[in-house]
């Protein structure tokens, strides 16, 4: 075989004996819609497995089949029950989310240039950042009472300082040398922070927001078991005490849902406006 | 047109302050290209960051033009090794290009005349869409050029650019300097520790002792008409004169690094 055939990456053969049996197996990697079969795949098998364990090894009323959920979810849908929980849920999750990452934004981009102010607040900000929201849940109760904003407040603690860290440690990281140049090319220290400074540590932010997301799906739900009147959080609570486990599981199916389209549309949307910020990552 | 005067630099360290340039004295003439050669170590970065202005000297002068250089001015433009983050990523070609006629207020009617005229220059013109990671290292190198060529800068001041390139890219991009070079009469300050790119470049070869107190110990001429073909007895003569010149520092610098 010559040099330019290895090169462009052809399979070696064995001489005069080609091995079609494996082939269907190793082509399997080249189908068309692949991810999505295989994605079909394991979720028809999780299903599967829960039917058979929940009707032949466990007690199907401590772990409900899956045919038994969605008989029980179909009318909270139809009623409205399912959507006016959700959406109670989100729009606490997307205020607390939004005026949280913007406030770290801003607060991280300035820790990260100043370094001073950075010396001073970092210890802080070290030990503060272990107060979870879960903590936070019963002052918030006593400072905001059990309505909105006391949601928003835990969702916003949540989100600000994952958000935060992630700012300092993109501004930091600014390549020193892209600072350089622009400043050799003519920009003043506003400008290279504006448009160079911010821009390298975009991947940054984006990637903590990420991570804040998915925090702030874990928080809202222990917010609305101990301190709401409504919310997904609410709906597992009370069919707790009502001892719904059908109810229960929907509650917990409909947060799995939420969560992963919440991500798809967030990774959707920084794809189609940031899509150049965030490209390079992984260039050195 | 640049004069540095008794530089030194000291960095504060422990146990005891590092001394990189222990008086450097140089002159860089209009339009010639000077390389500074010496082992990893021996200070050459330090020099180029003082002739940028990015660092202040400890003590000594830095002159550009007769003015005395107070921070980074806009007739000199630093290059860097590392294009990946040299270059503004999520930039493509042409808006890297623009983003220094943008800065300087250079009149937007004048953009796409000047963008065409140096992309064509390091022959990316082709590309001007593509974003700094869709291109080779050699590519991105030319870029860093085409976009200190645009700010119409005095001297160029290069820190190991091509050191990162394959042998045959960087043959290439000596050939596109070298043209730029002989086009455009700027003055070049060249730093490597490759024997053979400072002699394929350099109008003169300045030759940097190991460090700590690191100065320039000898300044070689080199009267030889280019391209220079390491073939050529003369050019090999030269070579390895400067390869003797260096062992000892080099030796040197070897031993400091093993600490």
């Amino acid at each position: 075989m010559s040099v330019a055939e290895i090169s462009k990456g052809k399979p070696a053969e064995v001489a005069g004996r080609p091995r079609p049996s494996l082939a269907p197996l190793r082509n399997f990697a080249a189908v068309p819609g692949r991810g999505v079969l295989l994605t079909a795949g394991s979720i028809a098998i999780a299903f599967l497995s829960w039917q058979v364990l929940s009707t032949f090894i466990f007690n199907p009323f401590l772990i409900p089949p899956p045919l038994e959920v969605i008989r029980t979810a179909i009318p909270m849908i139809l009623s409205g029950e399912i959507l006016a929980d959700v959406s109670i849920s989100m729009s606490r999750v997307l205020v607390g989310f939004a005026f949280g990452s913007l406030a770290a934004i801003v607060f991280g981009v300035l820790l990260g240039r100043l370094q001073l102010l950075h010396d001073l607040l970092d210890p802080i900000i070290e030990l503060m950042r272990y107060l979870s929201p879960t903590a936070m849940i019963p002052i918030a109760v006593i400072w905001f009472g059990i309505g909105e904003l006391s949601k928003y407040f835990l969702i916003f603690w949540g989100t600000f300082f994952i958000v935060l860290v992630n700012t300092i440690a993109g501004v930091w990281r600014a390549p020193i040398a892209r600072q350089r140049a622009a400043e050799c090319l003519g920009a003043n220290q506003l400008q290279i922070f504006v448009l160079v400074v911010i821009p390298s540590a975009a991947p940054y932010i984006v990637t903590g927001m990420r991570v804040a997301m998915a925090s702030s799906f874990m928080s809202i739900i222990p917010a609305e078991i101990l301190a709401a009147d409504s919310g997904i959080g609410y709906l597992l609570q009370k069919s707790s005490m009502l001892l719904q486990t059908n109810r229960i599981f929907v509650a917990l199916l409909t947060i799995c849902l939420l969560g992963f389209v919440f991500d798809r549309i967030f990774r959707f949307l920084v794809a189609r406006t940031l899509a150049r910020f965030m490209s390079f990552v992984a260039v050195t | 047109m640049l004069q540095l005067d008794k530089v030194r630099k000291v960095f504060p360290a422990a146990p005891e302050p590092y001394v990189a340039l222990d008086g450097v004295d140089l002159e860089v003439a209009d339009g010639e290209i000077l390389c500074l050669l010496g082992p990893s170590g021996c200070g050459k970065s330090t020099l180029l960051n003082v002739l940028a202005g990015f660092e202040r000297p400890s003590a000594g002068s830095v002159s550009c033009r007769g003015a005395p250089v107070r921070g980074a001015g806009r007739d000199r433009v630093m290059f860097f090794q590392d294009a990946g983050s040299a270059l503004f990523p999520w930039l493509n070609v042409e808006e890297n290009v623009r983003f220094g006629l943008r800065v300087r207020k250079v009149p937007k009617a004048q953009w796409a005349g000047i963008i065409d005229n140096y992309l064509r220059m390091v022959d990316l013109d082709r590309h001007r869409n593509k974003f700094p990671a869709q291109l080779s290292g050699g590519m991105r190198q030319r870029l860093q050029i085409a976009r200190a060529l645009a700010v119409e800068p005095a001297v160029l001041l290069m820190d190991e650019p091509f050191a990162a390139l394959d042998a045959l890219t960087r043959r290439r991009i000596h050939a596109v300097l070298l043209e730029i070079w002989q086009r455009t009469g700027k003055t070049i300050v060249f730093v490597t520790h490759d024997i053979a790119e400072a002699i394929t470049l350099g109008d003169r070869i300045g030759i940097m002792s190991a460090g700590p107190c690191s100065i320039i110990s000898k300044i070689i001429d080199l009267d030889l008409p280019r391209p220079r073909d390491l073939a050529d007895p003369a050019v090999a003569r030269l070579f390895n004169d400067i390869e003797r010149l260096l062992a000892p520092d080099i030796a040197r610098a070897e031993e400091r690094a093993a600490h």
